[in-house]
This record gives C-alpha cells, sequence and structure tokens, in this order.
C-alpha cells in the first residue's frame, strides 16, 4: 500500500493527490475531512491550537495504516494533519484512502481515525475563546503611514519617547550587569588610618633627632593610638596602623639599634605611609548613576559597603515571532521553511541586559494572532518592552503595526531609510515600548543594536550606544546605495589604531557573516567608494 | 538522556525538554523514579502519561539507558 503522511503548519488544500495513480483500478476513494467546530464545551471558540511530537506522529500514523492494510486491502492512503492554530471552520486532518472495493477503504478510515485518537501523539492545546471585539470589520485597519526616518531620527525619536524606569534596591550577588540608578559616595576614608608600607621604625614627621627611644612594638593587625613625642619611635611591620597622624617611617636597613635604643642615618624623602583618605575620601563620590555595574563596580561597591544599590529593575521582554515558514530549529524543514533563528538570536543577544524574556509564535492570520495576543494581555500590559519580528513590512499578512496598535501602542515611526532593517516599527504605550523588527537575521542582528539598545538603555539609565571612529582595512567598492547602511565588520586594534575589516554579505538574510561582526560601519547614503585607511564612523556591537 | 515534554506536561513543567543522569539500564518505572526526583510536578502524570523511547511507544519490557531520548505522551487528542 502507497502512504503519505503530512504534518503541517499551513492550511490542508483539497485536491485529488493521489487519484492519478490509481485511476481505473481504485474503484472507491474515501476522503475523509475532520474540522474545527466553532464551540468546544458549550463556548463559543475562535481556533484550537495543535501540537504534535511530528516524528513519532508521522512513524505511528504510518504502522497504524500498515497494520490495517494486513485485514483491510487497500491500494493508498494520505494523511494530512495540520499543527498550530487552526481557526473553527477549517480542516486539522484529512484522510483520503483508496482501494479496490468500498467496504475496505471504509473500514480502514474508520478504524484509523480511532487508533490515530488513541495512539498519535498530537494534541489539542487549548481552543481560543471566540471575543467579537478581536474581529476586525474589513478595512477596519487603517491604511498603514508611511512615515519614513533616518537613523540618526529614528535614535533621537527613541531617546526623546521612552522613559526611565523606576529603580529598585537589588543585593549585589544580583546587581551584575544592572545600571546603577544613584550616585555612591564614600562613607569613610579608604584607607582609613595611615599606614607604614615599610618595616622599620615611626617617628614625628619633623623631629629631626639622631637618637630615639623605642616605646612601642606594632604589628600589622595592632590597633594602638599613642601619641608620639620628640625623641620617641615605634617598631611597625608594613601594613601597621600607625598610632597617630603626621608621621614617617625609617626603613629598618636605615638605622642602627642597641637595646631599645636607635641611631638614624641620613633620611631618605619618601614617608612610607599610605595615608588615610588616599584612595578616596569620606563624601567622595566613587560611582556615578548610568554606571553598567561590572564585577570591578561590584567590588568598589562592597569596598564602600554599599549592600543594597539603586539599580534598574530586571527588564520583562516578551518577543513574538510571526510567519508560518518557521519551524523550531530541531526539526527539518519542510520545502517553503526555514528554521527560526531570531528566537535564539534575541535570546543571545538580550543576555547583556539582565531581563526575563518570554517567547511566543504567533499564527499569520491577523484576527487569529489578536486572538493569542489577547490570551496573554496581562503578561503583555505589564512587558517592559515588546517585540515582533516578522510582519513589519506591508505585505498582505504583515500586521504587526495593527498588532501593536491593538495592544494599544502608538506607533511612533514605521521605516527607516536604512540598509538592512528598513521596515522597522518603533511604537510606545506609556511607559511600555515595542519594536516591529523585520525577520530576516542581519536585519534583526542591526535592528537590536542600532535601534533597540538605544531604547533599552534609556529605559535602564544607562548612556545610549555611541558611534566611535576607525579607519577601513580594506577597501569598500560595493558600499553605494541610496539609503545610509550599517556593514557589518570586525573591529580590531592594530598599533594603537582601531581597524575595521568589512565582511561580506549579500542581503539581509545572510547570517554566515554574523558570528565575526563586532561591529556596525555606518556608511552615508550614496557613497560611491571608500578606500583603504578612510576614517569611517561605527558602532561597537561587542560590549 | 534527552527528555522531551508536551501537552500539559510540558505546561506544568515548563520546559520542552531537559536533560536526565541515568546511570545503567532501568526499566519504566526507574525512568518515573527519576524523572520524579529530577521535576516533582511530575508526579501527578505518572499514571496517563505513556513514555516513547527514540520516537517509538515504550512497552513494559522495554529498558532504557542514558543514551536514550524519552518523551513524554500525555492523553493525545489529535484528529
Amino acid at each position: 500500500m502507497k502512504i503519505e503522511i503530512q504534518i503541517t503548519p499551513h492550511p490542508i488544500e483539497s485536491g485529488p493527490g493521489l487519484a492519478s495513480d490509481f485511476s481505473g483500478v481504485a474503484g472507491a476513494i474515501a476522503d475523509f475531512s475532520g474540522a474545527v467546530r466553532d464551540q468546544e464545551n458549550g463556548e463559543a471558540i475562535t481556533a484550537i491550537e495543535y501540537e504534535a511530537f511530528s516524528p513519532m506522529a508521522e512513524n505511528e500514523m504510518r504502522r497504524i495504516l500498515e497494520s490495517l492494510a494486513e485485514t483491510c486491502p487497500c491500494l493508498a492512503a494520505r494523511v494530512i494533519h495540520r499543527v498550530g492554530v487552526i481557526p473553527a471552520g477549517e480542516v486539522a486532518i484529512q484522510v483520503v484512502i483508496m482501494a479496490r472495493h468500498r467496504d475496505a477503504a471504509f473500514a480502514m478510515l474508520a478504524e484509523f481515525m480511532n487508533r490515530l485518537k488513541q495512539e498519535v501523539p498530537i494534541w489539542k492545546r487549548r481552543a481560543l475563546p471566540f471575543n467579537p471585539l478581536l474581529v476586525s470589520p474589513p478595512g477596519a485597519t487603517p491604511p498603514a503611514q508611511k512615515r519614513t526616518v533616518s537613523l540618526t531620527e529614528a535614535v533621537a525619536e527613541i531617546s526623546s519617547h521612552v522613559t526611565t524606569l523606576q529603580s529598585v534596591p537589588a543585593p549585589l550577588d544580583q546587581a551584575a550587569g544592572r545600571i546603577l540608578m544613584e550616585t555612591v559616595r564614600a562613607t569613610e576614608d579608604q584607607p582609613s588610618h595611615d599606614r607604614s608600607t615599610r618595616d622599620g621604625y615611626a617617628i614625628l614627621n619633623n623631629d629631626f633627632s639622631t637618637h630615639f627611644r623605642v616605646v612601642d612594638t606594632l604589628y600589622a593587625a595592632d590597633w594602638k593610638p599613642r601619641q608620639l613625642k620628640t625623641g620617641e619611635c615605634v617598631r611597625v611591620a608594613t601594613g601597621t596602623v600607625l598610632p597617630c597622624e603626621n608621621l614617617r617611617v625609617i626603613m629598618q636597613e636605615d638605622i642602627e639599634r642597641e637595646g631599645d635604643q636607635i641611631r638614624v642615618g641620613p633620611r631618605e624623602a619618601a614617608t612610607n605611609i599610605r595615608e588615610r583618605g588616599e584612595e578616596m575620601r569620606a563624601g567622595q563620590v566613587v560611582l556615578k548613576a548610568g554606571t553598567r555595574l561590572n564585577a570591578g563596580a561590584l567590588a568598589l561597591l562592597a569596598t564602600v559597603g554599599c549592600t543594597r544599590p539603586q539599580v534598574s529593575p530586571r527588564l520583562k521582554v516578551i518577543h513574538f515571532t510571526t510567519g508560518d515558514e518557521l519551524v523550531s530549529p530541531d526539526q527539518k524543514p519542510m520545502p517553503g521553511q526555514i528554521r527560526d533563528s531570531n528566537s535564539i538570536l534575541l535570546r543571545g543577544w538580550l543576555r547583556q541586559f539582565p531581563s526575563d524574556l518570554w517567547q511566543h509564535h504567533l499564527p499569520e492570520e491577523f484576527d487569529l494572532a489578536k486572538a493569542v495576543v489577547n490570551e496573554h494581555q496581562s503578561k503583555i500590559q505589564n512587558a517592559d518592552v515588546v517585540l515582533i519580528s516578522g510582519g513589519a513590512s506591508v505585505g498582505d499578512k504583515d500586521f504587526t503595526r495593527a498588532l501593536l496598535e491593538f495592544l494599544g501602542f502608538c506607533i511612533v515611526f514605521q521605516r527607516l531609510n536604512l540598509r538592512p532593517g528598513a521596515p522597522t516599527l518603533f511604537g510606545i504605550s506609556g511607559v511600555r515600548v515595542a519594536f516591529g523588527l523585520p525577520g530576516n537575521p542581519l536585519a534583526h542582528f542591526v535592528g537590536c543594536h542600532a535601534l533597540v539598545a538605544v531604547a533599552l538603555a534609556k529605559l535602564t539609565g544607562a548612556p545610549p550606544p555611541a558611534f566611535v571612529h576607525g579607519t577601513l582595512s580594506e577597501a569598500m567598492a560595493d558600499a553605494e546605495c541610496p539609503r545610509e547602511t550599517l556593514w557589518p565588520a570586525r573591529c580590531q586594534m592594530t598599533e594603537g589604531k582601531l581597524e575595521l575589516a568589512p565582511l561580506r554579505w549579500n542581503s539581509s538574510g545572510d547570517v554566515t557573516c554574523m558570528p565575526e561582526a563586532n561591529a556596525l560601519i555606518r556608511i552615508p547614503a550614496n557613497t560611491a567608494e571608500l578606500s583603504v585607511g578612510a576614517r569611517v564612523e561605527f558602532l561597537p556591537t561587542n560590549f | 538522556m534527552r527528555i522531551l515534554l508536551f501537552a500539559q506536561v510540558k505546561d506544568a513543567v515548563g520546559a520542552a525538554e531537559f536533560e536526565l543522569k541515568i546511570h545503567g539500564e532501568v526499566d519504566a518505572a526507574g525512568v518515573w523514579r527519576h524523572l520524579i526526583v529530577a521535576r516533582s510536578e511530575l508526579a501527578p502524570f505518572q499514571k496517563t502519561t505513556r513514555l516513547a523511547r527514540n520516537g517509538e511507544y515504550a512497552d513494559a519490557r522495554a529498558r532504557f539507558i542514558d543514551a536514550d531520548e524519552v518523551a513524554l505522551i500525555p492523553p493525545v487528542s489529535g484528529g
């Protein structure tokens, strides 16, 4: 028996398919479609979301058909099961059985469906409730405004619209990578006392006697204040807290000792003292607001006893992917499909910003996507940042703008005069920020570094990512474009100069240049050619 | 051992897969003991959930080793 099995996220299109192979031989063609009803447990629903363990589900269906073929002699069977969000009224499963006689076809069809519902790892995950407010009447989505901004304008718009979040106190072990949102001052002098930097004898700094009496011996951990008098000295070790101020330490190599008396020869200029407050004075600013807390900054905060600094909160980020062509990276894409690389790209990129990321895939039909986001309204309302990958352009199925407006965002701009990543969209709703990023991975990479990073910096009170200057180590002959370009490059320090090697890329879908890229060269629109050594502006992409 | 989770079991654990360390050879009951030690939230699913070993339902005689991929299959509802 010929068997065809398919599990697909796409709508099932009806067609004869198998018929031609067996025309004339098959006397019975049983064609069954199972559709999603608009009621579930008495409630009106919009759609049902299905999930499958695809490779095993396909094998199980094949196994069931093969075992049924032993008792029901059939010529061919084809099963297509749709997964993902399936709207009410659409087909979830289609089974076509061909046999010489109808009895075998009917028997196989009925028994296959029974066993499928018992054995094949496919699940109805949940019903999406019907909500009349979510169904947009035809033409209700306003035509997309064609507001195109330059990169400079886009950055300025983002900076001016985004509001900095309220700081939170955080223990030091949870503060790494966050932005300090208060000015921290030293509460005491560091070091807190004058300390000897030598093994030797401490005397008054203005005592020019040649003979001294040893009145005490102090070791590193001793703390014995006393006011020295002229002609007196104290034996000290390296690191010892000195007994009073205005002393100097004579190295033990420079004296002669006899009993409790020492004789001092010519003195060196150094006082051999690490003075109180030499490193920082009480009240002095040690870290400014806006500092990213790296390991060194955390150590400094610990030193001054600032154990719960006011820092930026962890960012709550929601990321939606769109596009029915996407499959999980662990699946083999069918023709027309691609593996989703943007989800992990975004997750990896966000690691530098302490954040909690929630990711979800949206169906490609607008009304269904609305139904899905509606399920997660409270999460979305609480998010600081909403990112949508794909669907940002103006194609028939590009609903990012409409979806963000549905979620209450006001769109500030929706197109940049930039390559790659022109169809990038930015919106704002109170303190919430949203970006629609083009689905292509390189455009994503550029959009994250050049635009989303600006918003995250403003949210957390950090300085915005800044362009710096370097020189080209290779000529760029093919940079000309009517749009401004952010060109992926490898930046390295060569003889004290920042040199940039442009990386090869052909389209915004290019992923091969991304692992090497640590800089984006900014090339103004209509730049004909750039020679070796040309001075260029670039954005470092490795913090 | 790579553990794959689906449907309500995936929701309960909050992950689609995780790694489990198994020494030697164990039967299905042994796999469940390890699973519940690693993720106690799996305990209520033991009665209704079937194990699939390397993409096929495991029968009562099945033995599992660390290199196996084991999928937890809660009651199915396709079609």
